[in-house]
């Protein structure tokens, strides 16, 4: 760490963020590597560490002999205002080391309302906000993650984009660096090279275009050796991939901190407002023995008391029963706990919690997301008013106290039938735990409702998102009906959800009103206690912006969008047709198990669903 | 057969800012990376069954700290230590072990003394001094403790029981004292600050030794036990 930061430790919350030292953080010699590369996570230090990618990266960048990489979390605002005052720019944890002497900066973008962060980042930093403001003794300022496939409200602050997996991509990257580094290219030579690389968009290169009305009509290359459009880079062979033998371990608490397996990357499901469920196709599977040696690795690297089995939907990995049962048999007698992130709405997803929990059944967590089987066909969460209530019935019997669901408001076709069901839902969840509990704790239903937020890349992209008005108006309904006790109702504020809308389809004309929203003092605005929509709003009038148009107003068919030439595979007729079944109410098999949706990733890509086979029991 | 071992141990500046769940974690972590065949609770909610004698205050350092681990099967205290240290991060450090006979007191209902080594780079032994021999003079120094059932007045000075050193170097005082330690005789760091006049922040402070105090005299939890 930087030695400047020591006299500020006793006067800051929890000191042991910037400290260092934990065991497996790599302290390389900068004298003898090539490049180094700052994995810069846009949030402290407590969430930053919980990232998978960055631990991949981590490995994989230090793994070379010719490159380093070091960690840089965001300073909590006690630490933040002490750096200002003192003049302490913002360092990477391992070496302490200013960001300047880094030759990349990569930020991962993992949510819209991290954005004022990397400013804030920036300006800590002493590096120059904008893109054409930094000159060749700036390190090149990257980022990637799933909001890169629509990065553009962004790309005035980034120097190049990653889109889609990184772990070929890097090294490609810093090949090219190191190359470029020896030669003496310019930052311009080596910005037109990596524009080269497949999966790398270079902003600058390209111009974007404003019809009459100011109305978004298209980006043109401005250069005729670059691609028109930038698809995204995918791993084919999931199995050979390397995956850390070791990660960090902190000696602060962070959320997730415990061994994490990869157990299988994408999603097919097909749900029509899930962004990770286009942009992560096709869906490939990690072989269980494969698995079972990298977690045996983590273990014996790291000391973790818990195992997590990572990925968007782990309870729809072939073989999830045998991997689990050979995992609790293996670790549980040492006293490691096995767990996963997320269940299926099943009985089989009942069966593995029941497993997985041998003890203090508490709390089980669904997501039927829409409360009426009509809606849930529409966004094609293809579960079942009899799958819900089967579920809910053995989870119940099966010693569970309390249920929690989480739903959307706000959801395309959605009417006063579809609020009423959540409503009906949470009474009748209650009833049967009152009718099939064993446990002695009262039952309890916890309704978790977000608001819906059209997202780039899906069936529901070209949809208005419902007037905050109408978000609140839909949220009182809820909250007058479910004044009850044994049900519980969280609700995220509107107004997150509309600014997340308003980034998620932003162009580049967003990025002056991000700034100005920097320079009013936004950061953290994914911490409630920090988010001032006030300000975001003065930002929003002073840059003559309405934001309204970007967050509610539905977008034409065939209307230009502003993240088009960024391609995760998915063909825009799918998304089109997906759109059309929707509003019919018909639903989309996943293709894992049933006939291809011909959403085009595999023969654009040329790659294909790799699956390890399913048991008999799935 | 199993076994119990008490250990002391040290907190370096590397770790001086865990508090005390991080160092638990942490000391946890290093356990099961050294493969130690440490005794878990019974029922569902197993807990390895590893015991630390009082929390170190956030920041400060120590030369002394103890913990007591159960072990399912039987591991000598040499090849503990060895184990353990290979794989501890740096900054802790065992220093000796001990295998505990049967139906020893836990660390915490022996312990209620500790000795402090407090550097101030600023100050002068004088004022230090000064200020010892007039707390000497009184039985009484009334503070305010914030806790969290709220603020209560609470008399310190019982809690300093002796201060054996105080020294001028050139980059400043050194002080020896011995204070209360434990749920009734606790002094804080802030506390002490005031007792003699200086300020915990610009401190530095290591606890030098955890002790059952009998009387005037001192016996720490291993080796001479008393």
């Amino acid at each position: 760490m930087d030695k400047r930061l020591l006299p500020l430790l006793p006067l800051v919350t929890k000191p042991a963020r910037y400290t260092n030292q934990e065991v497996n953080a790599q302290h390389k010699n900068w004298a003898e590597v090539d490049v180094k590369v700052a994995l810069a996570f846009p949030d402290i230090y407590d969430v930053g560490m919980a990232h998978l990618g960055f631990k991949i990266l981590y490995a994989l960048v230090n793994g070379r002999q010719d490159a380093l990489a070091e960690r840089v979390y965001a300073p909590w605002l006690d630490m933040q205002a002490l750096m200002e005052e003192r003049k302490i720019p913002l360092t990477a944890l391992e070496s302490g080391k200013e960001l300047v002497s880094f030759d990349l900066v990569g930020f991962t973008l993992q949510h819209e309302l991290s954005y004022t962060n990397i400013l804030k980042m920036l300006d800590l930093a002493g590096i120059p906000r904008r893109s054409t403001e930094r000159n060749g003794v700036q390190p090149l300022i990257m980022a990637g993650g799933p909001s890169a496939f629509n990065v553009e409200p962004l790309v005035d602050f980034l120097d190049f984009v990653v889109l889609g997996e990184g772990e070929e991509v890097i090294h490609e990257i810093i090949d090219l660096v190191k190359k470029g580094k020896a030669a003496g290219a310019s930052r311009d030579e080596l910005l037109g090279q990596l524009a080269l690389i497949d999966g790398v968009y270079v902003p600058k290169f390209y111009k974007p275009v404003y019809d009459g009305e100011g109305r978004f009509s298209g980006l043109e290359p401005l250069r005729q050796d670059i691609p028109g459009e930038v698809k995204k880079r995918v791993v084919r062979d999931f199995n050979s991939l390397p995956y850390p033998e070791e990660f960090v371990v902190p000696y602060v608490e962070v959320i997730h901190d415990r061994v994490m397996a990869e157990i299988l990357r994408g999603c097919t499901r097909g749900c029509r407002f899930c962004q990770a469920g286009m942009i992560y196709r096709p869906v490939r599977e990690r072989e269980p023995g494969v698995l079972k040696e990298q977690i045996a690795r983590l273990v014996e690297s790291t000391g973790y008391e818990a195992i997590s089995l990572s990925s968007l939907s782990s309870g729809d990995y072939g073989q999830i029963g045998s991997l689990v049962r050979d995992l609790i048999e293996q670790y549980q007698p040492c006293g490691i706990s096995v767990s996963l992130p997320s269940l299926r709405l099943d009985s089989f997803g009942v069966e593995l919690a029941q497993e997985i929990q041998k003890a203090r059944r508490t709390g089980l967590t669904f997501a039927p997301e829409a409360g009426t089987q009509r809606l849930r066909d529409v966004i094609n969460k293809n579960v079942s008013d009899q799958d819900l209530m089967d579920v809910v019935k053995s989870a119940f019997a099966a010693g569970w106290s309390r249920i929690k669901l989480y739903f959307m408001i706000g959801l395309p076709t959605e009417t006063e039938e579809d609020l009423q069901g959540i409503v009906d839902l949470a009474h009748q969840v209650l009833a049967w735990g009152r009718e099939h509990r064993t446990s002695r704790r009262r039952p309890e239903v916890s309704i978790s409702v977000a608001s819906f937020v059209p997202k780039p890349h899906t069936p529901f992209q070209w949809m208005a998102q419902d007037s905050m008005e109408t978000l609140r108006s839909k949220q009182n309904f809820l909250k007058e009906r479910l004044r009850h006790p044994g049900i519980q109702f969280n609700y995220p504020r509107v107004e997150e959800s509309f600014l997340e809308a308003v980034f998620a389809r932003g162009d580049r004309r967003l990025a002056a009103v991000l700034e100005r929203a920097a320079d009013l003092g936004c950061q953290f605005d994914s911490w409630t206690d920090c988010f001032r929509f006030d300000l975001w709003l003065e930002a929003f009038r002073a840059e003559g912006i309405d934001p309204k148009d970007y967050a509610n107003r539905a977008r034409d068919w065939y209307e230009p969008l502003p993240w088009e030439h960024l391609s995760c595979g998915i063909d825009a007729d799918f998304l089109r047709r997906e759109w059309e079944l929707a509003q019919r109410g018909a639903t989309t098999p996943d293709c894992r198990w049933d006939i291809c949706s011909r959403c085009g990733v595999c023969p654009d890509l040329r790659v294909a669903n790799a699956l390890v086979g399913r048991e008999s029991d799935g | 057969m199993g076994s119990v071992i008490r250990f002391q141990f040290t907190k370096g500046p590397e770790v001086r800012y865990l508090s005390h769940l991080d160092l638990v974690r942490t000391m946890e972590r290093a356990g099961r990376r050294a493969h130690l065949p440490i005794a878990f609770s019974q029922g569902f909610t197993a807990r390895p069954l590893m015991s630390f004698s009082f929390p170190l205050p956030v920041g400060v350092l120590s030369e002394a700290e103890y913990g007591d681990f159960a072990f399912a099967a039987d591991l000598g205290p040499r090849e503990f230590v060895e184990e353990y240290n290979r794989h501890l991060p740096r900054g802790l450090k065992v220093l000796k072990a001990e295998r505990l006979p049967e139906k020893t007191a836990s660390l915490q209902s022996i312990v209620n003394a500790a000795s402090w080594k407090i550097f101030l780079p600023g100050a002068s032994a004088e004022e230090i001094e000064e200020r010892w021999q007039h707390l000497q003079t009184v039985d009484s120094l009334v503070v305010n403790r914030e806790t969290k059932r709220g603020t209560r007045e609470i008399n310190i000075r019982p809690f300093l029981y002796d201060v054996s050193h105080i020294e001028n170097t050139p980059a400043g005082t050194v002080i020896d004292c011995l204070c209360g330690l434990g749920t009734e005789t606790n002094i804080r760091m802030e506390e002490l600050g005031v007792l003699l006049g200086f300020s915990h922040l610009e401190a530095t402070i290591t606890r030098t030794g955890q002790f059952n105090r009998v009387g005037n005299s001192c016996f720490p939890p291993l080796g001479n036990r008393g």
